[in-house]
């Protein structure tokens, strides 16, 4: 099933990256570039297959009209940048750089971290199964993640810009500030310490994670009944999160996947109703403004934030 | 009145019946993009499973007694030590972020080149105890020694270098210039010859004081360097080059003549019946070259197919339980 995005990426590679990296000197980087195409690819795909499902839904039975949707537009720049272009380049680099150093370092204090299979040895061989815990694990660390990036005002001023949209969309689930995206990064690389990190075969399960997390995001009526809203994240319950009245501190429904946590730690919010969003503390650029406008008021604010912390102290 | 029903418990018999025939003769491909490897029947060239791993494998070298065949998982910092017959993993040895690896002729030494950490780490054959580390800048890719063990060259992929570790001293001995992102090194009638995949060449280098005394051009990327097993031509794998194997006579370096095999031709294994069976990193695929007729069949494997290592003798379960 994964043939022609694996094809696509090959391609990309072989016509493409190559002889460009090959114009520019940069051959070294021929490993990394092949890593990024299939991210590339992969994420086109999400995007694809996310909007196929998402733009008949949300016009079926939308939560809202506007009559001037422009504020959607950004939506769609982060998610390209996200998922196809630039961030992935970035944190594939960066990312997979870190680990290296890190992992090495340890291995040669004679700590090798560990990986699920070899925390559990019954899980080698059953690939889908460790891949399912990783999961499992990865969105119980988000929550906290996501629940501390509310609780501290200098992060929140960062996330607040994912907040802010008052038309929220399936393209939502992207538009996040990039010190915000370096932080879950950074959170994400810790855990991955501990635990190590997935292998990377499942990439159909990941883009089925991704169209969730965009799903939940979507302008659209759509609950996934008494039970399915207790076991996946659905655009109702996700809705509840991204309410006028949960911006900042005191927000529910922290789960990006799945519900479980905030039902075990008692943020969970089953409300029928579906609210409109927004983050009315927020300043409007940060709603309606460009993508350059944006991430420059939010570290504006951010640092703002911090300046009044330390003065405070 | 047919009852199909009847056949099920016929078909839950044959799931649960023993493996099918072994295959005599196998190859192990290193998946490097799946964290796989992918056991292929020699003779009738198709996978027979996939035996998971850790993280991301992408060389492998053979102990010097036959006995083990080492993994590298990069990604997992760890060698997986295999029964090269079966491929059943009887070992784990942790070692930081092994790419490209190999045995001293004489059989003592494993050195392991970390492209990623900048670090090539010589280890107690056997032990696997770690004898030296030389931090070397950067991306220290393929190694080859010279035939009495003394001194190992490492392409240093990052910095267009290659450097020269002598192994009895246990020392830097020079770095030297070759060209344009250096890969494949390998020793071959007193010089060393590297495969620049920055440009189109393989120079061939002085041994004794790193010159380069000539460039032989092959095709743009070129890539990996693999010397028959009659030791009389050498095979030349270029990234981007249409014509992208080119064929070189040992003992004068003339190009012979070339093949065209897209899809980015990278390790290279030699079966007993001449075929060359080729990684084809980009499509997902190995390719069983006739070097006679220049024809290629191809066989699906995992993604990012790296390593190839190939046994003529294996007797491999068609699924043998995966540890």
């Amino acid at each position: 099933m994964t043939a022609p995005f694996d094809f696509a990426a090959g391609w990309l590679q072989e016509h493409a990256l190559l002889p460009l990296l090959y114009a520019l000197g940069m051959m070294q980087w021929e490993d990394i570039a092949f890593g990024w195409a299939l991210f590339a690819v992969y994420g086109a795909a999400q995007v694809a297959v996310t909007t196929a499902l998402c733009v008949p839904l949300e016009r079926w039975r939308p939560v809202e009209r506007w009559p001037d949707a422009r504020a959607v537009t950004v939506d769609i720049l982060y998610t390209f940048i996200s998922r196809v272009g630039v961030l992935p380049l970035v944190t594939f680099v960066l990312f997979y750089q870190a680990q290296v150093m890190l992992n090495g370092f340890l291995a040669d204090h004679g700590w090798v971290p560990p990986t699920l299979e070899r925390l559990f040895p019954g899980l080698l061989g059953r690939p889908v199964l460790t891949f399912c815990l990783y999961v499992v694990i990865l969105d119980f660390s988000d929550y906290w993640r996501h629940r501390l990036s509310h609780r501290f005002g200098w992060w929140y001023s960062l996330h607040a810009l994912h907040h802010a949209q008052r038309q929220m969309t399936f393209w939502s689930d992207d538009r996040n500030h990039l010190l915000d995206e370096v932080l879950s990064f950074a959170w994400f690389m810790a855990v991955a310490l501990a635990i190590g990190i997935p292998p990377m075969q499942f990439p159909l399960l990941v883009l089925l994670l991704r169209l969730l997390e965009s799903l939940s995001h979507a302008n659209a009526r759509l609950s996934f009944g008494w039970l399915g809203e207790r076991l996946l994240v659905s655009p109702r319950f996700h809705r509840a999160h991204h309410g006028t009245t949960a911006a900042g501190r005191r927000s529910v429904n922290y789960g990006a996947i799945l519900p479980w946590w905030d039902i075990l730690f008692r943020t969970a919010g089953f409300s029928r109703d579906f609210v409109s969003t927004g983050d009315l503390s927020a300043e409007e650029v940060l709603a309606t403004g460009g993508y350059a406008a944006q991430q420059w008021a939010g570290l504006r604010r951010m640092l703002r934030r911090r300046g009044a912390s330390l003065g405070d102290a | 009145m047919p009852r199909p029903w009847l056949f099920l418990p016929l078909c839950a018999a044959l799931l649960a019946a023993p493996p099918p025939a072994c295959a005599a003769g196998a190859v192990l491909v290193m998946n490097s993009n799946e964290a796989t490897l992918s056991v292929i029947d020699l003779a009738g060239r198709r996978e027979l499973r996939r035996i998971p791993v850790l993280r991301e494998p992408h060389h492998w070298a053979l102990t010097p007694d036959g006995r083990d065949l080492l993994v590298a998982d990069t990604g997992a910092n760890e060698l997986l030590l295999l029964d090269p017959s079966s491929f059943a993993l009887r070992r784990r040895v942790p070692v930081a972020d092994p790419y490209q690896l190999g045995f001293s002729p004489d059989g003592k030494l494993l050195v392991v080149n970390g492209l990623a950490r900048a670090q090539v780490d010589v280890y107690e054959a056997g032990s696997y105890r770690l004898l030296k580390r030389f931090p070397l800048r950067s991306m220290p890719s393929h190694l080859a020694y010279t035939p009495d063990s003394d001194t190992v060259f490492v392409s240093l992929q990052g910095t267009g270098r290659l450097a020269a570790i002598d192994l009895r001293r246990m020392e830097l001995r020079w770095t030297t210039e070759v060209g344009t992102t250096p890969a494949g090194v390998l020793w071959l009638n007193g010089r060393v010859l590297v495969a620049n995949m920055g440009s189109d060449d393989v120079a061939v280098v002085n041994p004794a004081d790193g010159g380069v005394e000539r460039r032989i051009h092959t095709g743009k990327g070129a890539h990996q360097l693999f010397l028959s097993p009659d030791g009389r031509l050498l095979y030349v794998n270029n990234r981007l080059d249409a014509n992208s194997v080119t064929v070189l006579d040992a003992a004068t370096l003339a190009p012979v003549r070339s093949y065209r095999l897209p899809g980015g031709p990278d390790d290279i294994a030699f079966a007993p019946d001449g075929r060359l069976w080729f990684t084809l990193r980009f499509v997902n695929k190995v390719a069983v070259l006739d070097p006679a007729s220049g024809q290629y069949d191809i066989i699906d494997v995992g993604r990012s197919p790296h390593g190839i290592f190939l046994n003529p003798l294996a007797v491999v379960p068609a699924s043998v339980a995966s540890r």
